[in-house]
């Protein structure tokens, strides 16, 4: 098995929903994007490139390429990245060092760092409300009578908002590789897993499930009756930069560039 | 590489934080010194056994109306994730859903999340956030005891209530609609305090509006777009056009400014600002010359080969014809309806049956153009023409030439697409609230209905005019619950609370004015034109209460005096349709209501048996809250009209029901039973009975010839083009014609919907947590604007500061605002420059939201500068 992705541009309408529901099901932190939309010739999303009849507006949506010839994978000191038997390029958590090696690698710019512990920048994100909380204590506490449901229930929407995301850890493999967790720890670099998560039980990626405009497609590439595979085979994809010879495993359909 | 500066979003520091997360930052990167600070007691390395995720199907359901079926995934009741249900039995519309709704748990979790009742605090000035939490028992004994106050000085009609978007909740808005109906309260529509009603829609067709489900996209051939961005406003359905062009259609996007939309077009026209019936009449002309209309469908359905007056200008009534003529007059012809007078072939006179459109009437034989002497039942003769004749005569003004100059398309493209236009069916035309939220905006839809009516793609598979903005429509009966024996609310445009009452206006104004506000999921303070008027009254006294009912603490709320705190579509139960499918969804409770918050049934109840014991016993007194709502689930279904004959509670807690509709096939046709069974237009809009809709088109038929004196005095008895700002802008203040040339659009952005989700984390990151200004590159160069910088952006009536967007798309002339901020985020409101222009033929009748005065956010100029430089 060796799992791969099509994402056809002429279908995509760069609303996000992919970046955004990764970033949600993937818990990532403020700050941390797996999956990124780029509109091609610009850096204002959806805004038009060229001059007056001679528009043009193409997007791009950019995950990990899930290189078969990664470039992270073999700088990594610790074998902390990865191919799994399906050939998807993960990070054993557990693993990593930090040492970055593989952020340098990947001509993709897909690696982010956790340079601190997430849980702290998603708190602080879902709150500037620490200090006025503190100060709110007071008063309501005599308000009410002593019954502090303020900010009892302020924590735990707080806590809540911290803790969005699919929470149960993921482990792969016979050697047990933590290739998903909800908060990475702090000093380990992470990437789009294809969902690690999901696909390691039979689920699609969220963003293969979610994207509305039904641009994403996923599955088996050694498999040629698979919907990705009989894709391939029956248009012309591109992929990113292939000049470098990473070989990924994520294809592009091109935007049919239908205007006259 | 720097260590990448930590998103801290605040609400209140908001301008401060304003980091550009720009894709290239992480694209960039150069590795640094090794930190190897991993930290082992982080608890990710313990191996959490799996704990169970509970879920739950709910459906998502904000002001843009998508109604998409979601899952929430719940661990400990708390949500953890949210992805689309994907479970409709059609399965192209699988899987519907966006950004905003898969990201919502941003705001069930949200910094400004409610999560008790709250009461301003004594003396503080409105607008700040100077509350203090209180019991339920306090806050609504308050609300109860200011509410009367407030009837007893002002009498009970000075309260009035706004809830958006009925079809969203019929449960618990309705709750609101039939406490006011029981409390004598007022109640301001949200479809056209909105300008999301298409004046043209009643005018034209009678009806409140009308739409195509998505589903139906792909079964036209040819797509003209007007003012509408599709694929940002409507996310879930905009692969329906994608598909549409897979099987050979053609997209056509009419609009100043290039948008996603555009961008998947086959052709796109850059038409000057409010040129749309330009366009539309200019086509029409090409259409009628060269005979390319459908001659037989134009007889039967429409209005056209009627005889008008030369006199009067009205239509010729068939009773007021001398018996001599021997018209044949239907007998019992209702009081909402008349019989007009056509000419057949061989020059006899004949009345219309208003209904019955098929009734022994061979098209053949109706004369379309003439004119006739008539005589009169009083002995007077006058002359009258057909009506289409008439339009022959008025699109003269239309040909090519002069339509090239009025909308700056060439003539030679009005003339194709005309022609493929009435040559290529099914011909569906969408026009969106950028067409038609202008002064003008009926005459742009009445224009633009010629063109699939003269074609007859009307009630065909595929074809037909379609608006997709806002949608308060109903699609059942909701009387059983929203009123009470029949009696609902009385309805005060929201417009003349703005404006002031008119000379012109038909609808009633409480005499003592709108002195109390109960305001339920919606940001008036934010969202409304001349809300820094609006905040004004609240400073002044003169709106001397407002309760709240949301579950963000939004503008509005700091506005406000009392908080009730409500729920989102994860925390109760709720019955939702939708205008872009077919199906009744519920909203299910994934948690338990966050904090004190309740569901708004409750609080409603609550509110209602504080104000009289009576009215308790109207509120399902002795059920809990969720029982109570499946009653009222059981109550609407029962009592909702073939629409939802036969479908049950039960069935909805599984999954999405599609509604029944009377086209043959799976999807519902809109006017199929006009078209196909001659049925009289208009069908029923609910929830008005339909005597009240049927006199806006009282031929039963589709109307262009409108012959109310309002009409006829202003020159609109039939369509015309009519500039922009000329009676608005410019007749308010001349010295706007020179001061201020940059028409002001406030558009939809993908990360919102309006100011919901402003204070999402997530949207705001892909926002760069910037409000921005899109101009034209070369109007910024003129006014030495560089890319991100801060400009101010006004008239004489407000200001706001953003950041510059040099967008190539972005016609010269137009400056585009992505609207959905709320007060603390911005430095003003952008809502505060637009002024609410009233027309007066919104006034021609009253029936809310069906027919009355309308927002026109587009009727709006202004002008900008880079900030710090004085003009
Ligand atoms: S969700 Fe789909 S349509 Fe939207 S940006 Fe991602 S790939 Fe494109
Ligand atoms: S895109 Fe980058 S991170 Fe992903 S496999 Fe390729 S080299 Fe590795
Ligand atoms: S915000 Fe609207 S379009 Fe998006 S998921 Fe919710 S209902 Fe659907």
């Amino acid at each position: 098995m060796k799992n791969g992705m099509v994402i056809d541009l002429d279908r995509c309408i760069g609303c996000q929903t992919c970046a955004v529901v990764c970033k949600m099901h993937n818990s990532l932190a403020p700050g941390v994007w797996w999956n990124r939309v780029f509109t091609q010739g610009t850096d204002e999303h959806q805004t038009a490139v060229g001059e007056n009849d001679n528009l043009q507006m193409e997007f791009l949506p950019v995950s990990c390429q899930m290189c078969s010839d990664a470039a992270c994978e073999k700088v990594c000191p610790t074998q902390a990245s990865y191919y799994d038997q399906n050939g998807t390029v993960l990070v054993d958590y557990e693993k990593c060092i930090g040492c970055r090696y593989c952020m340098a690698a990947c001509p993709y710019g897909v690696r982010q760092f956790n340079w601190r512990d997430p849980r702290e920048t998603k708190a602080e994100a879902a709150h500037e409300t620490a200090v006025a909380l503190d100060a709110g204590l007071a008063t309501n506490e005599a308000e009410l009578g002593g019954v502090d449901r303020w900010s009892f229930a302020r924590t735990q929407v707080v806590e809540a908002a911290c803790l969005l995301g699919y929470p149960n850890p993921q482990f792969e493999g016979a050697a047990h590789h933590l290739v998903y967790t909800q908060n990475r720890p702090r000093g380990v670099v992470e990437k789009c897993t294809f969902c690690a998560q999901y696909t390691q039980n039979g689920e699609l990626p969220a963003c293969v499930r979610a994207c509305p405009a039904k641009a994403r497609s996923f599955g088996d590439l050694s498999d040629p009756t698979s919907e990705v595979s009989r894709m391939l085979a029956s248009c012309s994809t591109v992929r990113l930069r292939e000049d470098y010879g990473t070989e990924p495993k994520v294809y592009y359909l091109p935007p049919s560039n239908r205007k006259a | 590489m720097p260590e990448p500066t930590v998103d801290k979003i605040s609400r209140r520091g908001f301008v401060k934080s304003c980091v550009a997360l720009g894709g290239t930052a992480v694209l960039s990167g150069t590795i640094a010194s090794i930190i190897g600070a991993r930290d082992t007691d982080n608890p990710a390395f313990a191996a959490n056994p799996d704990k169970p995720l509970r879920h739950v199907r709910s459906t998502c359901s904000p002001n843009c109306t998508g109604g998409c079926g979601m899952v929430a995934a719940v661990q400990d009741g708390k949500i953890k994730t949210i992805i689309q249900a994907a479970d409709y039995p059609e399965v192209e519309l699988n899987p519907r859903g966006c950004l905003k709704g898969l990201s919502m748990s941003n705001l069930v979790y949200g910094p400004n999340r409610m999560i008790v009742p709250q009461l301003r605090v004594d003396g503080s000035k409105p607008g700040t956030d100077n509350f203090t939490d209180v019991t339920w028992e306090e806050a609504l004994d308050t609300a109860a005891v200011r509410l009367q106050e407030i009837a007893d000085k002002y009498g009970p009609e000075s309260i009035a209530c706004i809830v958006q978007v009925a079809a969203t909740g019929h449960v618990h808005k309705g709750a609101l609609s039939r406490l006011a109906a029981l409390a004598g309260w007022s109640m301001h529509g949200g479809y056209d305090m909105n300008g999301d009603l298409p004046m043209s829609a009643p005018m034209t067709f009678g009806v409140q509006s009308e739409e195509n489900e998505s589903y139906c996209w792909p079964d036209a051939r040819y797509i003209m777009v007007f003012g509408s961005n599709l694929a940002a406003t409507r996310i879930p359905d905009a692969h329906f056009l994608h598909e549409a062009q897979q099987a050979g259609a053609k997209m056509l996007v009419f609009d100043p400014n290039y948008s996603v939309t555009a961008s998947k077009a086959d052709e796109w026209h850059s038409i000057n600002v409010g040129s749309d019936a330009a366009v539309a009449l200019g086509m029409a002309r090409v259409i009628i010359d060269e005979g390319l209309y459908d001659s037989n469908f134009v007889k039967i359905y429409s209005d056209l080969p009627f005889l008008i007056r030369r006199d009067t200008n009205q239509k010729l009534l068939a009773q007021d014809v001398a018996a001599s003529a021997g018209l044949d007059v239907p007998a019992d012809i209702p009081c909402y309806r008349r019989s007009h007078v056509f000419v057949t072939t061989d020059g006899r006179l004949r009345a219309s049956n208003p209904q019955e459109l098929l009734a022994d009437v061979v098209p053949e034989h109706i004369a379309l153009e003439g004119s006739a002497s008539v005589q009169l039942g009083d002995g007077r003769i006058v002359e009258a023409t057909t009506a289409f004749s008439l339009l022959r005569t008025q699109l003269e003004d239309y040909g090519l030439e002069q339509t090239e100059q009025l909308t700056g398309m060439p003539g030679a493209d009005i003339a194709r697409i005309a022609r493929q236009a009435a040559t290529t069916s099914p011909l569906h035309l969408i026009y969106g609230a950028s067409n038609y939220q202008w002064y003008h905006g009926d005459l742009k839809g009445r224009a633009l209905a010629l063109l699939p009516v003269l074609t007859g793609n009307i009630g065909n598979l595929g074809g037909g005019f379609s608006t997709y903005a806002g949608q308060y429509r109903m699609r059942f009966k909701p009387a059983a619950w929203w009123k009470v024996d029949g009696k609902g609310p009385a309805f005060v445009p929201f417009e003349y609370v703005v404006h002031g009452p008119t000379e012109t206006m038909t609808a009633r104004f409480p005499k003592n004015g709108i002195r109390a506000w109960i305001i339920f999921c919606c940001n008036p303070f934010d969202q409304h034109n001349l809300n820094n008027q609006l905040r004004e009254q609240k400073q002044n006294g003169h709106l001397e209460l407002v309760i709240n009912l949301d579950f963000q603490k939004t503008t509005s709320s700091l506005y406000s005096d009392i908080l009730l705190p409500g729920v989102t579509w994860y925390e109760k139960t709720e019955l939702v349709t939708s205008p872009v499918h077919q199906y009744l969804q519920l909203m299910q409770p994934a948690i338990e209501p966050v904090g004190q918050c309740r569901p708004e049934l409750w609080i409603f109840r609550e509110l209602a048996r504080r104000l009289d014991t009576d009215f308790d016993q109207y509120f399902f007194p002795e059920l809990g809250v969720e029982e109570a709502t499946s009653e009222v689930i059981r109550l609407l279904l029962a009592q909702g009209g073939d629409e939802v004959e036969g479908i049950t509670l039960e069935q909805l807690r599984k999954g999405p029901v599609k509604m029944h509709h009377g086209s043959y096939g799976t999807k519902r046709i809109p006017f199929y039973e006009q078209i196909h069974d001659g049925q009289p237009f208009p069908p029923v809009s609910y929830p008005e009975p339909l005597e009240n809709t049927a006199q806006f088109v009282k031929s039963g038929r589709i109307e262009f010839y409108k012959d109310e004196p309002t009409f006829i005095e202003l020159g609109e008895a039939l369509p015309v083009h009519k500039a922009p700002y000329e009676e608005t802008e410019y007749a308010l203040d001349p010295t706007y014609r020179e001061r201020f040339r940059f028409s002001y659009i406030t558009r939809n952005s993908i990360h919102r919907v309006h100011s919901t989700h402003a204070d999402n984390q997530v949207l705001l990151e892909l926002k760069d947590h910037r409000p921005k200004l899109l101009v034209n590159p070369h109007d910024a160069a003129a006014k030495g604007v560089q890319a991100d910088s801060k400009v101010e952006i006004y008239n004489d009536r407000g200001s706001i500061t953003a950041f510059a967007v040099l967008d190539p798309g972005v016609k010269s002339g137009v400056v585009i605002f992505e609207e959905g901020w709320w007060q603390d985020q911005l430095n003003g409101s952008y809502n505060a420059l637009i002024y609410p222009h009233i027309k007066p033929t919104h006034e021609v009748y009253f029936v809310p939201q069906m027919w009355s005065p309308n927002t026109n956010w587009n009727e709006c100029l202004c002008d900008f500068r880079p900030v710090g430089v004085e003009p």
